[in-house]
């Protein structure tokens, strides 16, 4: 789905857990998250905590969105 | 550690008003099985069922099979950290009711998963329709909270199986087999110019119904560590999970795990085997990466020439493959993999998640998203009603006459990644 979305001109960030499967795939930009069960959550935390997490998740993806790629690319 | 396994070869199995094996028939009494399993205050009700090969029988949803076995001499009991104690199995004698299992059923957490048909086609690509089955339908009191019901499934088999291995105990054996591992120094010295090959055993360890245990410890919570092979013929790696069940590893494949057979037939002739390292499959990135790390230090601090590499599932635990197949060439060490596949019902997909060149040496188990019809059979133990929402399984998946089509994943071992089973593909 990444890559055709790219091919249709429109740029992509995939967040996902397994990074090295993200990149055997070839998306261009790649977000790392928490696990595979909850990749934007996490269960351990409190309510608050996890609501801060999740921002900072899509405000990461959404910088590497904006930001311009010479090769594939993990955002750690 | 050197171990003698003793096969009692058992032929049928019938109901008795004594539990006992007399002339290869294993006769089990009924009420005593309830009894034992009702010891648990968790199942509302208890049933037991016999299913024999030729039958016309269709066990779903299966959660284990295992194998009975007995210690007859040495330290510890089958089945350490779940039934006996937590001491080191693996060494002087075991004896084995060969040619019967115990199979768990009942309505279990989450999807209902697994199916053995014990004749027509589906019985061809599940080992277990050759068994002389005791089958525990157990049935959760309501409200039982899904971790507890689980267990007390998962317990239940053992607990039964261990039961009737006890039979085995005074009986002696039909056949003999005997094998041995040295201790490593020992062993290369004995075997200088043989090369050094060790088995590096996945896991599943993925959560509820993806689990696995080591001498009771749950395998997500493990760094890889080594075991002589012979503590998995007792029961040192046991089975938590069944959700797509072509290929996830039943405590009878743990039992009898062929990639530790057929080491052991070439051990002292054409190489060397040192041991098994066992490693997981968990749902965090850093555990796969600090788990594929140890295997390949392990690998290398053993002294390795070479490794095969067995998987347990399929999507994400390709990574952990991988991983482990990459660190470990890296390190100057010969890899084999055993996988199988998901390559769409044509065959013509993508067959792992994850790909390397390093992985150059693949063994598979076969295609699990090929389909299959199962006729309908006379009786079913279990619950059929699920089929439709079983991994292989879809909507319409159950047609009205009570035949299934299905996807090979859903049926028990069918695409087994110890090679536990007939399917493969080659390339010639």
């Amino acid at each position: 789905m990444v890559k055709e979305i790219e091919r249709a001109g429109i740029p992509v960030v995939h967040m996902c857990t397994v990074t090295p499967i993200s990149m055997t795939v070839g998306a261009n930009r790649i977000v790392p998250t928490i696990a595979i069960p909850h990749p934007l959550g996490n269960p351990k935390l409190d309510p608050e905590e996890e609501k801060a997490l999740r921002r900072q998740l899509v405000e990461k993806a959404l910088k590497a969105l904006a930001t311009e790629v010479e090769e594939q690319t993990i955002f750690e | 550690m050197r171990l003698e396994l003793g096969y009692v070869f058992i032929k049928d199995v019938q109901f008795g008003s004594e539990s006992k094996v007399e002339n290869g028939t294993l006769y089990v009494n009924k009420e005593e099985l309830i009894n034992l399993i009702k010891e648990d205050e968790h199942f509302e009700s208890v049933d037991i069922e016999l299913a024999r090969p030729g039958e016309s029988v269709r066990i779903t949803p299966v959660k284990d099979v295992i194998e009975p076995r007995v210690k007859v001499e040495g330290p510890g009991g089958i089945f350490p950290g779940m039934i006996s104690k937590v001491d080191i199995v693996g060494s002087g004698k075991t004896n084995v009711l060969k040619g019967c299992a115990v199979v768990t059923t009942g309505r279990i957490v989450g999807f209902q998963e697994g199916i053995i048909d014990m004749t027509g086609p589906g019985a061809e690509y599940t080992p277990f329709s050759k068994l002389n089955n005791v089958v525990l339908v157990c049935e959760p009191k309501e409200g039982l909270k899904q971790h507890e019901h689980e267990k007390a499934l998962r317990m239940a088999g053992f607990k039964v199986a261990a039961h009737l291995g006890k039979l085995a105990k005074e009986i002696k054996p039909d056949e003999v087999d005997t094998f041995e591992t040295l201790p490593i120094l020992e062993g290369i010295n004995k075997y200088s110019d043989l090369p050094k090959v060790a088995y590096v055993q996945m896991l599943q360890s993925q959560g509820l119904l993806h689990d696995t245990y080591v001498y009771g410890v749950d395998a997500k919570q493990i760094v890889p560590t080594i075991l002589y092979p012979t503590e998995i013929m007792d029961g040192a790696i046991v089975s938590g999970n069944c959700v797509s069940a072509c290929d996830k590893n039943t405590t009878y494949h743990h039992l009898n795990n062929p990639v530790v057979q057929d080491l052991y037939k070439k051990h002292g002739k054409e190489l060397n085997f040192v041991g098994v390292i066992i490693t997981n499959e968990n749902v965090y990135l850093a555990d796969k990466e600090r788990s594929s790390n140890w295997t390949a230090k392990l690998a290398e601090f053993l002294g390795l020439d070479g490794v095969v590499v067995s998987q347990e599932g399929f999507g994400n635990p390709d990574t952990d493959l991988i991983m482990n197949c990459k660190k470990i060439e890296q390190k100057g060490i010969k890899t084999v993999i055993i996988t199988d596949e998901y390559a769409g019902r044509d065959g013509a997909s993508q067959s792992l998640a994850d790909a390397d060149k390093l992985a150059n040496a693949v063994v598979t188990g076969g295609n699990a998203n090929e389909v299959i019809t199962l006729p309908p059979m006379d009786k079913i133990i279990g619950h059929i009603k699920y089929v439709d929402t079983i991994a292989g399984g879809f909507d319409g998946s159950l047609k009205e006459d009570g035949s299934i089509v299905v996807e090979l994943q859903a049926i028990t071992g069918a695409t087994n990644e110890l090679g536990f089973n007939k399917l493969t593909a080659r390339g010639f």
